[in-house]
């Protein structure tokens, strides 16, 4: 089960099959999803668009195995997740997906160095805390938060607390990232700032990079992007032209279905 | 499969204590206080109860006694002396002729030969002049009551004459611990040693003395011996001394063992309230706790943590929590137990014996733990069905949340949850059993509060369904701020039900030992104030009785009316038409069937002062009235226990030669404290005419001029004895007295933490109004505005638990007082009003008390960590 003794290349790391997600308030059933596939290669940099209530957020969560789709499954590299216990998930999770988050998620009564290492202490049958406390330090550095190790999210910034959030969500070398809106809370120069490193890590580690966001210029710069509409892909695009998603992307967010 | 280090895990537990003091505060006062109140109330009632046990026994100066008219036989004294751990004494009473060794006047006498070195195992002879006993009682020296020296004209230092010896009087005898108890002999008492009386020739074969054997369970500590190994060791008596009457210091004086039975019963009741409440408070603090760390276990779910791992963290700050808290708790429980004694000695003067006692040390810290972890299971459970969507979730404003708690809820249900339950019901019946001392009633009260609980909830989920009703109904015509302040009731994620059942089984318990506290201590009182009599008159003639009665109504010392009671002398010769002759009896000598003592009622239709029917039916007036040809009889309890005798028996008397064949009416237990205690048996008076009557009196005379009233009588009626027992029924007096004081007082101390625990309880649910009242502010709510909402919320709250508690409470109380403790049980109207508001306006306070720092709070502050 370790992550990089996936099959082949050509495989897709992530296939989404028949995937459905439906919720049931009181008598009337809404669908979030109506049954969607496609795959995701390894190496990939997909970003998935869509307006508020278009049933991105949901993919997102059934993409990482935090929820159970109501039909149809998800594979990460080959093994189907979606009906797997939860602590067998969890576990697979934590070597398979990193995450991002719009509000950092960070846990506030640990310091900036602890919240990085946590995976690790999760995920790691040995238990070598030397190992994995020098890759978290690594990692912080690489996102400038050297002087910020033994720091409380409380006394960080926004763009540093994501930073942090970055720097924990590739500790444990994930073959995937999960990004959901990570800079919907900060500021233009803040965002950018996020958004570079990610790029950047994402080289640097070969991961597979799927970012869940309504903003199309953050957008341009995925490989391929998926545009979500009422829990339909009603668009696929590949390559750097994005005017015609553009045009289809709403810019004001409509009502929950 | 990968795991959380401890080390880890404790990091995240330890750091999660340290971030927010404040709430965990609330956890550890709620363990600290219950296990606060349950180590105090217990060793507090431990030393009270050994304290009260011993003057109880001073009654009857030892822990067993068996009366009998034959010494043992050597085949008896070989098994009395086999059984173990046991002291004995004998103490012989016999009626003689004294004289005075000038006078050569003879006075009947009522001699009590005592061997100095034992008697009494408990309790004190008071002497004037004040020497010991042994040194009073020697072969040539005696200690009499000041009634001979009245009557024989002598003092100190002088001689007398019993038998074939000569005695000096060494000192005068004041009060003997079995004064009570022993023999009502006629004539004045004569203290002697057994050697002594040995060699006065008085004791010889077929003489009619009374022995009683005394005796005292050998015990290491200061602690009296329980009440099992009294029981044990009464049935081997009865074994090896068929013919003897024997009585346990239990039978001694049965008020104090009424007051120490209910007094016992209810500190019980009140240890395990205390265990209840606490366990309560941590409940709702962990559950609020656990709520606030949502987000937190969603995080570490989405990294990759299994559940396990993440109940591991809350499990071993569940367990630093339980243990602060029962450390803090013992420091509490026990500075109360060191404090205490200095402030009752100076009220109460009472000085009993505290000691710091290991075990209940270990007790209470393991109640705190075991509580705090067995309370908190549940929600630790929970976190199981924390889904780690709740992080995305909450970015995309909840918009499903409906489907998710429902979800949580359907899950909730499982197997796990269920073993949980059961695990918390088996903890608290092995907690109870252990504080109560009994698996029976610990095995009772988990079922019992399982029960109350389920009931409980259903009846605030009932009510809280009606108000829903109405407010469905009246919502447009209701105030703004009444209308927010109900709705509040069913903000989603408030557990209204769930605080509301905490909040009613907190006001059930707390009113129900407040109402059997003041149903005991109402009845001790009213023992207490009653004047029962301290002076008993012997040997009254009929001719003497209205002088008597004159003569006493005169004395301005005597206090109420005397009572004086007819004895008639009979045999009985038959019971249900079989000679007595071929009765087999069971501890009861066939020779005290020939010295019976009957009397007759004061009034035709109700049992004479002191005496409570137990069985069957007193007799009407006009029964009483046809009783001359129909006669009915009352028995005492245990002399009809000894006889096999029950209601609608019939029994032959003989007194003078006239038979007299009454059936048994009624069955009756006598407090021993009154002048009709001394027969055993009661006809109405018709049944009775004509026979040969000696009276016997009873009066309440103020103690301290007992002296003054005894040499009025003696003057008047030199043949009357008279018995001072003054400073025993004093004795009681005060211990019954003492007894209501540690009950008023360790109640009061129960009630306290319990309103602690409460509010704090309410206080716990203070976390998730941070948001509402944000969301209120930014909208414009002033502060008052925000404050009159919470106060309607929590009043509401508050009375509706008041209401159900209190209802519970009364049916609870009534149960324990009637079936348990055998007390009255009235509905008390104002008493429990009174309960309802002040449990509404507490409930207002602590909510308030709560609130206050929330409804301080900056919007920004808590928008900023959205």
């Amino acid at each position: 089960m370790l992550p990089h003794s996936a099959p082949s290349n050509q495989s897709p790391i992530i296939a989404v099959e028949g995937l459905r997600k439906s919720l049931r308030t009181g008598s009337t059933t809404v669908d979030i999803l109506r049954g969607l596939d496609f795959t995701i290669a390894r190496g990939e940099f997909v970003a998935i668009m869509g307006a508020s209530g278009s049933g991105k957020s949901t993919l997102l969560g059934l993409l990482a195995g935090l929820d159970n789709p109501t039909a149809g499954n998800v594979r990460w590299q080959g093994t189907a997740i979606s009906y797997l216990p939860e602590n067998e998930l969890a576990q697979l999770r934590g070597r398979t997906i990193g995450f991002v988050f719009q509000s950092y998620q960070l846990i506030p009564t640990l310091t900036s160095l602890e919240n990085v290492l946590l995976p690790y202490e999760l995920n790691s049958d040995t238990g070598g805390r030397r190992a994995g406390l020098a890759r978290a330090q690594q990692l912080l550095t690489s996102v400038g938060l050297n002087a910020r190790f033994d720091h409380y999210p409380v006394q960080l910034s926004g763009g540093e607390q994501q930073r942090v959030a970055l720097a924990r969500a590739f500790m444990l070398r994930p073959p995937i990232v999960l990004a959901d809106e990570p800079t919907g809370n900060l500021d233009s120069h803040n965002g950018e700032h996020v958004l570079n490193l990610l790029l950047e890590l994402n080289r640097a580690e070969g991961t597979t990079l799927v970012l869940v966001t309504h903003d199309p210029t953050l957008a341009a710069h995925a490989g391929r992007r998926i545009l979500l509409r009422d829990g339909e892909i009603v668009a696929q695009e590949t390559g750097e032209q994005q005017h015609n998603l553009q045009g289809i992307a709403p810019i004001v967010p409509q009502a929950e279905a | 499969m990968p795991s959380l280090s401890y080390s880890t895990a404790a990091r995240i537990a330890t750091r999660e204590l340290r971030s927010s003091p404040g709430k965990f505060t609330f956890v550890l006062l709620s363990v600290a206080i219950g296990v606060a109140a349950l180590t105090g109330v217990r060793g507090f009632s431990a030393s009270f109860r050994s304290m009260l046990l011993l003057r109880a026994r001073s009654i009857m100066a030892a822990d067993i006694a068996a009366r009998m008219s034959e010494a043992p036989t050597p085949s008896q004294q070989s098994a009395l002396a086999k059984l173990p751990g046991l002291d004995e004494t004998t103490v012989t009473e016999m009626l003689s002729m004294a004289s005075s060794s000038t006078s050569l006047d003879p006075l009947l006498v009522a001699l009590k030969a005592v061997d100095p070195a034992k008697y009494p195992f408990y309790g004190n002879v008071v002497l004037q002049p004040a020497i010991p006993l042994q040194q009073a009682l020697t072969d040539s020296t005696v200690a009499v009551g000041d009634d001979l020296l009245l009557r024989l004209h002598l003092k100190l230092g002088d001689k007398i004459k019993l038998g074939n010896s000569t005695f000096r009087i060494a000192a005068v005898v004041t009060d003997e611990p079995d004064r009570l108890t022993g023999t009502f002999a006629a004539g004045p008492r004569i203290l002697i040693s057994q050697q002594a009386l040995a060699a006065t020739g008085l004791l010889a074969p077929g003489s009619r003395a009374t022995r009683r054997l005394l005796f005292k369970l050998e015990t290491t500590k200061a602690e009296p011996a329980s009440d099992a190994r009294v029981a044990d060791l009464r049935n081997q008596l009865e074994t090896i001394l068929p013919a003897s009457t024997i009585s346990d210091y239990r039978e001694a004086n049965p008020s104090i063992t009424r007051a120490l039975d209910g007094a016992t019963g209810l500190l019980s009741l009140m240890s395990l309230v205390a265990l209840v409440l606490g366990a309560v408070g941590v409940a709702m603090a962990m559950r609020a706790h656990l709520q606030q760390r949502l987000d937190t276990i969603a995080i570490m779910k989405s990294l990759g943590a299994g559940s396990s791992q993440i109940i591991r963290i809350y499990l071993l700050q569940t367990l630093l929590l339980g243990l602060g808290g029962a450390l803090l708790g013992l420091a509490l429980g026990m500075g109360v137990q060191l404090t205490l004694p200095l402030f009752l000695a100076r009220l109460l003067h009472l000085t009993p014996g505290f000691r710091l006692d290991a075990n209940a040390a270990l007790l209470g810290l393991g109640a705190g733990l075991l509580t705090t972890l067995l309370f908190t299971l549940p929600p630790l459970l929970d976190i199981r069905n924390v889904r780690p969507i709740l992080i995305l979730r909450r970015a995309v404003e909840n918009e499903d949340s409906a489907f998710f708690t429902r979800a949580a809820r359907h899950l909730r249900g499982s197997g796990l949850q269920l073993l949980a339950t059961a695990l918390i019901l088996i903890g608290l019946a092995a907690l109870a059993a252990t504080v109560s001392d009994s698996r029976q009633v610990g095995l009772t009260f988990a079922i019992g509060l399982l029960i109350a609980l389920l009931v409980l909830l259903g009846a605030a989920a009932l009510t809280l369904w009606l108000l829903r009703l109405f407010l469905n109904t009246t919502r447009r015509q209701l105030p703004s701020t009444l209308r927010h302040g109900l709705a509040n009731l069913y903000r989603p994620g408030n557990p209204s039900a769930a605080l509301l059942a905490a909040l009613g089984l907190g006001v059930m318990q707390i009113a129900a030992v407040s109402m059997v506290q003041r149903s005991i201590v109402g009845e001790m009182q009213a023992t207490t104030a009653a004047k029962l009599p301290n002076l008993f008159l012997i040997d009254i003639a009929s001719d003497e009785v209205a002088g008597v009665r004159a003569l006493l109504a005169t004395q301005p010392t005597v206090q109420g009316t005397p009572e004086i009671a007819p004895v008639v002398s009979a045999r009985l010769t038959a019971i249900n038409s079989i000679p007595t002759a071929e009765l087999h009896l069971k501890h009861m000598p066939r020779r005290a069937l020939n010295s019976l003592e009957l009397t007759w009622p004061p009034t035709p239709s109700t049992p004479p002062p002191g005496d409570r029917v137990v069985s069957g039916q007193w007799w009407t007036a006009q029964q009483s009235a046809a009783a001359a040809q129909h006669p009915l009889v009352a028995i005492e309890h245990a002399q009809a226990t000894r006889l096999n005798l029950r209601v609608g028996d019939h029994i032959t008397f003989e007194a003078e030669d006239q038979a007299i064949p009454a059936t048994v009416a009624a069955l009756y237990e006598a407090d021993s404290q009154h002048a009709f205690s001394r027969a055993d048996f009661i006809l109405p008076a018709p049944a009775l005419r004509g026979l040969p009557v000696t009276w016997y009196g009873g009066l309440h005379c103020d103690p301290t001029a007992t002296g003054q009233l005894r040499r009025v009588l003696y003057q008047h009626y030199p043949t009357i004895t008279v018995i001072d027992v003054a400073a025993t029924v004093e004795t009681v007096r005060q211990v019954l007295l003492q007894i209501t004081y540690v009950i008023q007082f360790l109640a009061a101390f129960s009630t306290f933490a319990g309103i602690v625990i409460l509010a704090s309880a309410i206080a716990g649910t203070r976390y998730r109004r941070i948001r509402e009242v944000v969301v209120l502010k930014t909208l414009g709510a002033t502060r008052p505005r925000i404050a009159a909402i919470f106060s309607i919320e929590f009043a509401v709250l508050g009375l509706i638990a008041a209401l159900i508690g209190l209802l519970f409470a009364n049916a609870l109380a009534r149960i324990l007082l009637l079936r348990v403790f055998h007390f009255d049980y009235h509905l008390e109207w104002t008493w429990n009003l009174a309960a309802l508001v002040i449990t509404a306006a507490l409930t207002v306070a602590a909510g308030w008390l709560a609130s206050h720092r929330v409804l301080g709070q900056k919007p920004l502050e808590v928008l900023r960590e959205e």
